[in-house]
């Protein structure tokens, strides 16, 4: 690993734990979205801190991009509370405007500045390491490194000190608020951290990346766990990989970084999605042919622990009438005869000892 | 009322001038309120008579447009602790990724303030209010895995934890199985004779002679409030819910006699 390599995948590290971070609080929020309004909105504050100082390194452009980060999402909520329009429109009437004048003041005043959409949207973590940070004569490593490594240390910061105060709001707001914490207040601080980690991120490695690692890592978490310090934990993990083997897989393909890990997001999402224990698609397919086993082998049963008691039965069990096809009884009955609960004697079914305590226990017991 | 010894100086809750609209619509116009201490209240009314709206505007969850609500006699806002919120359950998202025992601890949250973590003593308190709802084996299990009458315990556990002498529950008996049912009721008669106030949106109108002393009877504006002997009649029911409804206590209570 040449030094360069090892300097890209050190920001793409920092980048994303300190997306998934917020990311899991968002995506429990249901605000997954605001992530895309927050880091095509910030274009303006950038725009409108460069007009004012004139500098494109300037830390106010930090600033001013969190700023109309911020100013976005308190657009939507008040377009959002006016209930004139629904919550996912009202981001979406928010932000392409905030975008669009963005650019229209971008192309009237600043041709000649080097802010473009392209990189706006796309970013490049290729060149993180070419900007260094050197201090008296000293190299000490990428510049972006820094940037986005205080961001990761302000992010842990703040979940750690609010972290109660994020669970119990983003929980219940109602009962947050009756309990005296201001979930209003923690909502604003929350959607300034993402902010923040939106302005750092989206200049090291463009917005499309930074919606990725927010989002997915987070949702990859969420199928993976009952716990939020854990979904959490699992979040910063699952964007670390992404974003390593994201570097490696582009390296291997000789295209695009950040494409690529935005696209290993989505591999590891479509995984989990598939293969997660209980709430994975392939889960709970087995499942479910658990449960209809499970009935078809205690409708068989109670059918035939009736009939040995004399009571009228709707479908004679050895007719299999009760089962949508010939083959599906005949694998009930064979299940069955494998457990020991019924034995067929002379081409009819019997109940066995165990199958009639099992007609007890689970089916009168309920 | 008589066997409390005390002329109380303040009832726990006072409502004045109460209005609140959503938009333009008026959901809450002018009450007028006390809810005494010590009392078991039932808010009835039909659907979209501003029930919850009323338990969340006396916490200021909701703005109000005029009115005032003091606790103990101060202003709700200073009083915050005093009062123990139980909202509807179906208000939260249940797959939530939390245990049962963390989402009981957050009833202790507001007594920790900012900042501040539980501890040993939290976690104490969480497993004591588990224990008097009879959930406590059920401590550790995820909530997204509890029926509707599980998961309205947790809340009222929840709610016990913070130690408050004011009870508010919007509809704790929504959906949930008849033995959750008589052990909340057992629960909140038990709070209410140890002299805390209980007020909760209730809609069966079968069992509110049963569970509770006092009735609020609401629609948009306040019908009538007081004794349930007293108030919980016919016509107080047909001016709630303009003949809307088939249910006469008068009767039932003679066929009780019988």
């Amino acid at each position: 690993m040449s030094p360069h390599q090892f300097d890209i995948q050190l920001v793409a590290i920092i980048v994303a734990a300190s997306c998934a971070i917020p990311g899991a609080f968002l995506v429990l929020r249901r605000m997954s979205m605001m992530t895309d309004a927050i880091s095509h909105s910030i274009l303006l504050g950038i725009i409108l801190a460069f007009f004012l100082v004139g500098d494109l390194s300037s830390p106010f452009l930090i600033i001013g991009a969190a700023a109309s980060g911020v100013l976005a999402i308190s657009l939507i909520e008040a377009v959002n509370r006016a209930r004139l329009v629904k919550k996912d429109a009202s981001i979406g009437i928010v932000f392409p405007f905030l975008f669009s004048v963005a650019v229209i003041l971008l192309s009237k005043y600043a041709r000649n500045v080097h802010i473009d959409t392209h990189s706006v949207l796309l970013g490049e973590i290729a060149f993180a390491p070419f900007n260094r940070l050197i201090l008296s004569g000293m190299d000490l490593g990428p510049t972006s490194a820094y940037v986005m490594g205080s961001i990761l240390l302000l992010n842990l910061l703040f979940i750690s000190f609010f972290y109660k105060e994020l669970k119990v709001s983003t929980f219940d707001e109602s009962f947050a608020s009756s309990i005296g914490f201001r979930p209003r207040l923690i909502h604003y601080l929350l959607m300034a951290v993402v902010s923040l980690t939106c302005v750092g991120a989206f200049d090291a490695v463009g917005s499309i990346l930074v919606i990725a690692l927010i989002v997915i890592p987070p949702c990859c978490a969420y199928l993976l766990t009952d716990s939020l310090f854990r979904m959490i934990l699992l979040s910063v993990v699952f964007g670390i990989s992404a974003a390593v083997s994201g570097f490696w897989v582009a390296n291997w393909l000789d295209v695009n970084i950040a494409g690529s890990m935005a696209f290993v997001c989505g591999v590891f999402f479509l995984a989990v999605f598939l293969l997660a224990p209980q709430r994975g698609f392939f889960g709970i397919m087995r499942e479910k042919r658990r449960q209809r086993m499970d009935f078809a082998e205690a409708s068989l049963l109670v059918s035939l622990y009736n009939q040995e008691r004399g009571e009228a039965v709707k479908n004679h069990p050895d007719s299999r009438g009760m089962f949508r096809s010939a083959d599906f009884a005949s694998k009930v009955v064979e299940f069955l005869k494998q457990k020991g609960e019924i034995a067929v004697a002379g081409g009819k079914l019997f109940l066995t000892e165990k199958g009639r305590e099992r007609v007890r226990t689970t089916v009168e017991g309920r | 009322m008589s066997g409390r010894g005390e002329n109380p100086v303040a009832p726990a809750i006072r409502v004045t001038d109460l209005t609140v609209a959503y938009g333009d619509k008026t959901v809450l116009w002018d009450i007028d309120l006390e809810i005494p201490r010590g009392s078991m209240v039932a808010v009835v009314g039909p659907n979209g008579a501003g029930k919850t709206t009323l338990i969340k505007s006396i916490q200021g969850l909701v703005p109000r447009v005029a009115g005032v609500v003091s606790v103990h006699g101060r202003p709700y806002e200073k009083q915050r602790k005093e009062v123990s919120y139980v909202p509807q359950r179906g208000s939260v998202d249940w797959d939530f990724p939390t245990s049962v025992v963390d989402t009981v601890k957050m009833g202790t949250y507001g007594d920790l303030g900012w900042i501040r973590r539980p501890g040993k003593k939290e976690h104490e308190k969480a497993l004591g209010a588990l224990e008097k709802v009879d959930m406590l084996e059920f401590a550790q299990r995820q909530i997204s895995q509890l029926s509707g009458g599980q998961q309205q315990r947790v809340f009222l556990a929840r709610a016990l934890v913070q130690s408050a002498s004011v009870y508010l529950l919007d509809e704790p008996f929504q959906g949930v199985d008849a033995t959750t049912e008589k052990a909340i009721v057992t629960i909140l008669k038990e709070l209410v004779a140890g002299g805390k106030t209980v007020l909760a949106v209730h809609h069966d109108l079968n069992t509110v002679s049963e569970y509770y002393e006092r009735i609020a009877l609401l629609n948009v504006g306040l019908v009538a409030s007081g004794r349930v002997d007293e108030v919980f009649n016919s016509e107080n029911l047909m001016k709630a819910y303009g003949g809307k409804t088939s249910f006469f206590p008068e009767r039932k209570a003679a066929r009780r006699a019988v």
